[in-house]
């Protein structure tokens, strides 16, 4: 192609540009419109396994950090991944395979087709003392480079947590799971305090050491906190009433009462 | 630099600072946003305007609620206005209207008047 065939066709792509029609418009937002949860009252579940624990979900209301009570926290785990792989391919994995990154002990109960605006997934995580926490999480958000998690009322933390993969200054691609949160309850909180930030910590770290090893790559996982609000919203501290671990443990101390009075029947 | 990034100018009106949002509202509008936010200075009102921000990801919306986080930390109000009906919504999905007075028109953002309409 010579320069004046270039000068020629430069205008001419603009033009096509400038004349979209308003119908071609509508179809580019709608299809960035359904990237987004529509909701329209409280979260219900869809099918899940027989094993997937729903005490915690079904009627909750999500929560942002705003409607959380200790202190705000952003933490941000990062990895980078190479040249070998772009940012849609990462997180078309990541969505694909989520539950497996995670580290044993923990399951994700999400629905086979995978995840996507809307959705709603059942968590069973193992806490201290053999007590399985069954709590969930809405998606958000999904778009080809991203996804975002919600928490409901009960969940440990009041979140967004948002995973995505970006090109990096080295030009090669990295993943990031960034979450902003707030401990949901003053119990959390204190459970927070006494080793629950390590754990944390520990989990996406993990997580994102188990995403890179499934691109064949072994490196370390940065990890950046920082405190964005120190004050706690006692206001919220009536939020104890949904706390998942308390019902959780609850659920779990009378299963032989509800097994008996099953076989009563 | 992206056509599509993000660019923010503040003005005042009395009491409060308003912040003219254009293009995208994601991830790369981090610095951006953080700047706006210091340039209001110490007004007690900050009105975010959504106008002709032409897209809101999620990691836009987790930007707006460190703002809030911010707020929270200086005293502040923050308002917003010229959302679109679909990002009115998303604020409510996200609960951020919960904390945020979102307006129809400026002039409600810096009377007050008529909030989350």
């Amino acid at each position: 192609m010579t320069t004046d065939d270039e000068t020629r066709t430069t205008p001419e792509v603009e033009v096509v540009a400038a004349e979209a029609t308003p119908e071609v418009v509508e179809e580019i937002k709608s299809a960035r419109d359904a990237n987004w949860a529509k909701l329209t009252g409280a979260l219900t579940v869809g099918e899940v396994p027989p094993e997937a624990r729903n005490i915690n979900v079904t009627g909750r209301r999500q929560t942002s950090p705003m409607q959380g009570f200790g202190k705000m926290w952003q933490k941000t785990y990062r990895v980078s991944l190479g040249t070998e792989v772009t940012p849609q391919e990462v997180i078309s994995e990541w969505k694909a395979k989520f539950p497996t990154f995670w580290p044993e002990g923990n399951r994700f109960y999400g629905p086979l087709t995978g995840i996507a605006p809307g959705d709603v997934a059942l968590l069973n995580l193992t806490m201290p003392g053999r007590l399985k926490l069954s709590t969930g999480v809405l998606v958000l958000y999904a778009d080809e480079e991203s996804f975002t998690f919600m928490t409901p009322e009960g969940h440990m933390f009041a979140a967004f947590i948002t995973f995505s993969a970006y090109e990096d200054k080295n030009g090669g691609t990295s993943a990031q799971a960034q979450v902003l949160l707030r401990a949901n309850d003053p119990l959390f909180e204190i459970g927070l305090a006494v080793g629950g930030h390590r754990k944390e910590d520990k989990f996406w770290v993990h997580t994102l050491a188990a995403l890179a090893a499934n691109f064949g790559v072994t490196t370390e996982v940065e990890t950046q906190v920082v405190c964005v609000d120190k004050k706690r919203q006692w206001r919220n501290a009536r939020n104890l009433r949904y706390n998942s671990a308390i019902r959780s443990g609850i659920y779990m101390m009378t299963t032989p009462y509800r097994a008996m009075k099953r076989s009563g029947r | 630099m992206d056509a599509n990034a993000l660019v923010a100018s503040v003005r005042h009106s009395g009491e409060v600072a308003i912040v003219d949002l254009a293009g995208q509202l994601d991830g790369s509008a981090e610095r951006t946003l953080n700047a706006a936010w210091e340039a209001a200075g110490d007004a007690p009102i900050v009105a975010l305007n959504f106008t002709k921000a032409t897209y809101i990801n999620s990691t836009g919306i987790a930007l707006i609620v460190g703002l809030l986080g911010k707020a929270r930390v200086e005293n502040k109000k923050v308002r917003a206005f010229g959302l679109m009906d679909h990002y009115k919504e998303i604020f409510s999905i996200t609960r951020l209207s919960d904390f945020i007075e979102v307006h129809g028109d400026e002039a409600g953002a810096i009377g007050g008047l008529a909030a989350n309409a």
